[in-house]
């Protein structure tokens, strides 16, 4: 058959572009993924949107109860309120990490049948849990003012401190929504590694408790530098209670890089995601 | 491989153009990602072996604005497959791909519902699934609802609908759409018999109002009413495109040749018991054939124009039936019959030797007789075939066959659907009453 008009294989770059558009013509499906992932989460149950704001309140009381009662921690001054401030983040990365990774295959239905950017999907699922934390915030807030916290000057930094967390987020979620298309032990795998990272970020201690330098095959190492350079997490629940607790202005070079981390893994997520998504119909 | 799609359809462009495209599926995919295998492979430095197979091969396909296309094949022929690689849910291997426009597929409806959310809610849901804003969906909202036939219903968790509203939603929304582009595949096998109308009403209508309509169905009687054009596939491969009823045809004639084929294999499978024709007591299989044997039909041949046995005619065809037969005594003034059956039961005619005013004064020995239909009135369909020979008053049978021999019908000739028989009558316009002639075009429009 006569071909009209020749197809040229369009550039990579131009394609990327071309997908970025096609994201953003499908907002309003994010948007109503979001309403609907939160509508369905709270159907059914009697305190509904409270429960945003009572798990964060219930989990910093057990962690009260034993880091301030049972094993008292007298480095830190006002300890729920420092805990709140890293614990709510902390929730907000994990539960974005956790429940997105079963978004793509959770959805195999409408991969299945439907065609429109895959990566609706993990972000749905990752701005869903940034409405929690939000929502969650307001608890923190109301602490905040009780316990007459030292707020920073530079708290107008806090919503760009949140998106950059999001970009984290989803940068990490992207990929493993992937692969665990592929691979459905990533869920498995994920459940200990959380866990691990959990113990490893500063949430429920500071990190100045750490050992200020230790010795790698004999080599000084400044161990708290490097907790946060290899762990995001660690640098922006440092950024928040730098804001929230002690009051401080933060260290901006410091915030950079991990603006710099976060965009990185952002930028390699979806590139991994879009890379792969269109062998999700069949793999599904 | 590339695919290029855009959300406009742009002018002087095919919505859709396939060039060469090809897409493989890989068997035994669970097995080659397993610790076990990986490992294996990397000591060996063996590639992994995998079997793969091509449901779309060397695909090349125009279809510009306001084509009307109906795909037909038999199960497997990579229709599916192709629907898919339309609506972007799968990639190609091989070849090029662009598309223009915005599609709506009812490949399964309401696919994406959340069963927690209100009808409502599902609207705007399902509506944005399609990639439309909600202020496209608020100008829909009432008209969708409205033909959803939902009432009250509409603000009540989906969960609690029957799949019969269901399906109505998810209908709804999708023809709601103004896709450039609508992919229907069997969706019209579901909902009861006035909304299945219904939808075939909306098909038509967006075909009418210049829309451009894929549609892959069993049913070709469909394809033939509502499309313009039509696609055979088979293996993967376009077997022939063109006017709908040719493409039909073409497609019944190889449905036919290899019934034929089948049919030829098990009768050479099976001669060695069949042809046996021990002396037909009622003993014999009791209800499929009795009679005295003074005369006995050993063979019956249902064949073409050519004389070549058959089992499978279109519409049109010469049906030659051949009886042969054996007395081994004199038996005088016997009289030969049939009967045609339709498969539901309908006993559709009964021509003997005595009608047909062919008498014969008597056999002895070995002989054979024919009926031939110089063209077959019969409509599509499955029939059966009964013969016998009794004495000229017909008070003794001497042998009878009853409904012993299949055959198939195809559309041929004629046009017609209903029923079992064409009676091959004309059809001609009379007089037009001259004060109507104005309104002739719409008088004609019935």
């Amino acid at each position: 058959m006569n071909t009209a008009i020749p197809i040229q294989p369009k550039r990579p770059g131009s394609l990327f572009v071309h997908r970025l558009r096609e994201l953003v013509r499908y907002r309003e499906l994010v948007r109503n993924l979001v309403t609907s992932e939160l509508k369905a989460r709270y159907k059914n149950s009697v305190l509904g949107f409270v429960w945003s704001l009572l798990n964060p309140l219930g989990m910093m009381l057990v962690f009260t109860v034993v880091f301030g009662v049972l094993r008292p921690n007298h480095a830190v001054e006002k300890y729920p309120l420092f805990l709140l401030c890293g614990l709510l983040p902390w929730n907000f990365f994990s539960n974005g990490v956790m429940g997105s990774i079963n978004s793509v295959v959770g959805n195999a239905n409408l991969v299945k049948k439907v065609h429109f950017p895959r990566e609706v999907l993990p972000i749905a699922s990752v701005l869903a849990q940034l409405v929690n934390f939000l929502l969650a915030f307001i608890v923190l807030f109301v602490a905040l003012l009780i316990f007459r916290a030292q707020f920073s000057p530079w708290l107008w930094l806090l919503p760009f401190v949140i998106l950059i967390q999001t970009c984290f987020t989803l940068g990490i979620a992207l990929i493993l929504s992937t692969l665990n298309v592929f691979y459905r032990d990533v869920l498995m795998v994920m459940d200990v590694i959380m866990l691990a990272w959990f113990f490893l970020t500063p949430v429920f201690y500071d990190v100045d408790q750490w050992p200020k330098t230790g010795t790698l095959l004999g080599y000084p190492v400044d161990v708290q530098r490097w907790a946060y350079i290899l762990n995001p997490m660690a640098s922006l629940i440092n950024v928040y209670r730098d804001l929230l607790y002690k009051g401080y202005r933060t260290n901006l070079d410091f915030f950079l890089r991990t603006t710099i981390t976060a965009l990185i893994v952002l930028a390699l997520g979806y590139w991994f995601f879009t890379r792969y998504s269109d062998r999700f119909g069949e793999e599904l | 491989m590339s695919v290029e799609r855009n959300a406009k359809a742009l002018p002087g462009q095919p919505l859709i153009e396939l060039a060469n495209v090809s897409k493989r599926f890989m068997l035994a995919r669970e097995r080659r990602r397993s610790l076990q295998e990986i490992f294996i492979r990397l000591v060996t430095r063996q590639k992994a072996e995998r079997d793969s197979f091509w449901p779309l091969r060397h695909l090349s396909l125009t279809i510009n604005r306001g084509d009307c296309v109906g795909v037909i094949g038999p199960n497997g022929s990579g229709k599916s497959t192709l629907l898919k690689l339309i609506t972007g849910i799968l990639a190609p291997d091989e070849g090029h791909m662009l598309v223009n426009g915005r599609i709506s597929s009812l490949l399964e409806l309401g696919a994406g519902f959340h069963p927690d959310l209100t009808g409502r809610e599902n609207i705007y849901l399902n509506g944005s699934i399609y990639g439309l804003s909600r202020a496209q969906m608020d100008a829909r909202l009432d008209s969708i609802i409205d033909y959803a036939e939902l009432g009250d219903f509409i603000d009540t968790p989906i969960k609690h609908y029957s799949s019969g509203m269901y399906v109505r939603l998810g209908f709804a929304v999708a023809i709601h759409t103004d896709p450039d582009l609508l992919l229907v595949d069997e969706v019209l096998a579901v909902g009861d018999a006035n909304f299945q109308r219904k939808c075939l009403i909306s098909i038509q209508h967006f075909r009418d109002n210049g829309g451009t309509l894929f549609l892959v169905s069993h049913d070709l009687g469909t394809i033939q009413s509502i499309c313009k054009r039509a696609i055979w596939m088979d293996h993967g491969e376009v077997q022939a495109d063109g006017h709908p009823t040719d493409v039909v045809m073409a497609y019944y004639a190889r449905l036919a040749q290899q019934e034929e084929a089948k049919a030829q294999k098990s009768r050479q499978h099976g001669s060695d018991h069949a042809d046996g024709e021990s002396a037909p007591t009622a003993a014999d299989a009791p209800p499929r054939r009795w009679g005295t044997g003074e005369v006995r039909i050993t063979k019956v041949e249902l064949c073409d124009a050519q004389g070549e046995p058959r089992t499978n005619f279109h519409n049109g065809d010469t049906l030659l039936v051949r009886l042969s037969y054996t007395a081994p005594q004199r038996v005088e003034a016997p009289v030969f019959g049939l009967a045609i059956y339709h498969q539901n039961g309908t006993h559709i005619c009964g021509p003997n030797t005595k009608f047909g005013e062919t008498p014969i004064p008597v056999v002895h020995g070995d002989g054979a007789i024919t009926y031939c239909v110089p063209a077959l009135p019969l409509l599509e369909g499955s029939y059966t075939l009964s013969v016998a020979v009794v004495n000229f008053a017909n008070s003794e049978t001497f042998d009878y066959h009853d409904r012993l021999y299949d055959f198939q019908v195809y559309r041929g000739k004629s046009n017609e659907q209903y029923g079992l028989v064409t009676l091959n009558g004309m059809w001609e316009l009379a007089e037009i009453p001259a004060n109507l002639d104005q309104q002739q075009p719409t008088m004609l429009q019935v």
